[in-house]
């Protein structure tokens, strides 16, 4: 067994090195195995033609509106309600919460900064 | 006496490479369809090779050899084959910093390489060929399984890292896997390094469940719901190669909980007979209990998935973390 003590930008290439090694042998036996047999079909839509969807996947802001309001609903409704709900009164009174904890934190620490420093 | 490119070679491509983790990925989906099969009062692969031990293998030479390519006039298979083959590369590449390997490799960190090589490349090449064949499906399946990454990757590298970081500080080689493996026994031994290790093990396991999309984490491919999710148009050969690079990710997945978490072959020396037979004992242990927990849990929906990903996986690797932290600067 051979060990090899390295620094990470050596193991980095070797490892790189190993994959393209390892690539090239993999490429070879799949393409020499591989069944050359190619169907042409349409897209796999429960047996519904094409023109059913109008796009074949969906756009990405689909999907990230259906993580949002479905897995971070919290978020989601916070957003809407409190940060988002319209009114003007709404979205300064949380920003002024949020610039207030910042300020307040700022000030801590400038203060630590000065007793410690 | 073997030169050093040789032996590189040889266990880049053969042992623990290539051929080696073709033949444990194999066996591995093996393992889990018959124990699912008993689970589930079923016979499960019998007739192929001895107990049905070749069935797998056949599986994949039906898959390359008889069956055709179906695709859309919108499927890029070369693109797609060029991802699974690269994913598969990767991961052979990731043994030779395994203490396994005959040629080692190691180095401070090695760690973070091994994960790029064995879980960011490989999730990442099995989402481009799903998405080279693209569909409804498929893309409703493949943002199930990011979705379910964006969690489970993070909780995997910090339930490796916890222990890793425990047994190699104060040696020369920080966060190294094949360093870890020869300490991280000792961690079991200590009651406050050893709650840390049990959480990480927790947190490991069900992040593995969720990265190899077994129950009850299946919704990427959830059947009757998105036909067969991020798989649902790859076909033939290019689904040969996405089953044996799901499966390989797995085996790997594994190989490294067993050497950074549960102290490889510890309590026997690294080249010994018991202590291989201490390595294949853990390795059926693990893949034992994922195929319990697959056969004893339905299938979550998806906020359900995340949020027990969140509670089960990510939150003791977190608590875990916090407590070396604390353990390292007593």
């Amino acid at each position: 067994m051979t060990v090899k003590v390295l620094d990470p930008f050596t193991l980095v290439y070797i490892v790189t090195l190993a994959a393209a090694v390892a690539l090239a042998a993999a490429a070879t036996a799949y393409y020499a195995l591989k069944s050359k047999r190619v169907r042409e079909t349409p897209v796999y839509l429960s047996g519904e033609p094409e023109m059913v969807v109008s796009n074949v996947s969906p756009s990405v802001g689909s999907l990230y509106w259906g993580f949002m309001k479905r897995f971070a609903q919290r978020l989601y409704e916070a957003l809407t309600e409190q940060v988002h709900s319209g009114s003007l009164h709404d979205w300064y009174r949380f920003l002024s919460s949020w610039l207030g904890f910042l300020l307040l934190a700022a000030l801590a620490a400038g203060i630590l900064a000065l007793l410690i420093g | 006496m073997v030169s050093d490119q040789a032996l590189l070679l040889v266990s880049a491509l053969v042992f623990p490479g290539l051929l080696f983790l073709t033949a444990l990925a194999l066996f591995t989906q093996y393992l889990v369809r018959k124990l699912s099969a008993r689970f589930q009062g079923r016979m499960g692969p019998s007739y192929v090779g001895p107990l049905g031990l070749l069935q797998p293998f056949f599986d994949l030479l039906k898959l390359l050899r008889a069956k055709e390519v179906v695709k859309s006039r919108y499927g890029m298979v070369v693109a797609a084959e060029l991802s699974l083959l690269a994913g598969i590369a990767f991961l052979s590449a990731s043994t030779l910093m395994l203490p396994l390997s005959p040629y080692n490799v190691r180095s401070s960190f090695d760690l973070f390489v091994f994960f790029y090589a064995a879980s960011v490349v490989p999730a990442l090449a099995l989402a481009l060929a799903s998405l080279s064949m693209p569909g409804p499906y498929t893309s409703v399946g493949v943002s199930r399984f990011l979705s379910l990454l964006t969690i489970s990757e993070p909780a995997y590298f910090i339930s490796l890292l916890v222990p890793a970081y425990l047994a190699t500080r104060g040696s020369g080689l920080l966060a190294s896997i094949s360093e870890a493996a020869v300490n991280s026994h000792a961690l079991w031994r200590n009651p406050a390094s050893a709650a840390a290790s049990v959480l990480c093990l927790v947190a490991s396991l069900v992040s593995i469940q969720a990265r190899a999309m077994m129950q009850p984490f299946n919704i990427p491919d959830a059947e009757q719901e998105v036909i067969a999710g991020y798989k649902t148009e790859l076909s033939g050969p290019l689904l040969a190669l996405a089953t044996l690079l799901h499966d390989m990710e797995y085996a790997v997945s594994l190989l490294a909980v067993i050497y950074v978490i549960l102290g490889g072959p510890s309590p026997f020396a690294n080249c010994s007979l018991m202590g291989a037979f201490s390595l294949v004992a853990k390795y059926l242990a693990l893949v034992f209990t994922a195929t319990f927990l697959k056969n004893s849990m339905g299938r979550y929906r998806i906020e359900q998935s995340l949020v027990q990903l969140f509670k089960y996986g990510l939150v003791p690797a977190i608590v875990a973390a916090v407590l070396a932290i604390a353990y390292s600067s007593l």
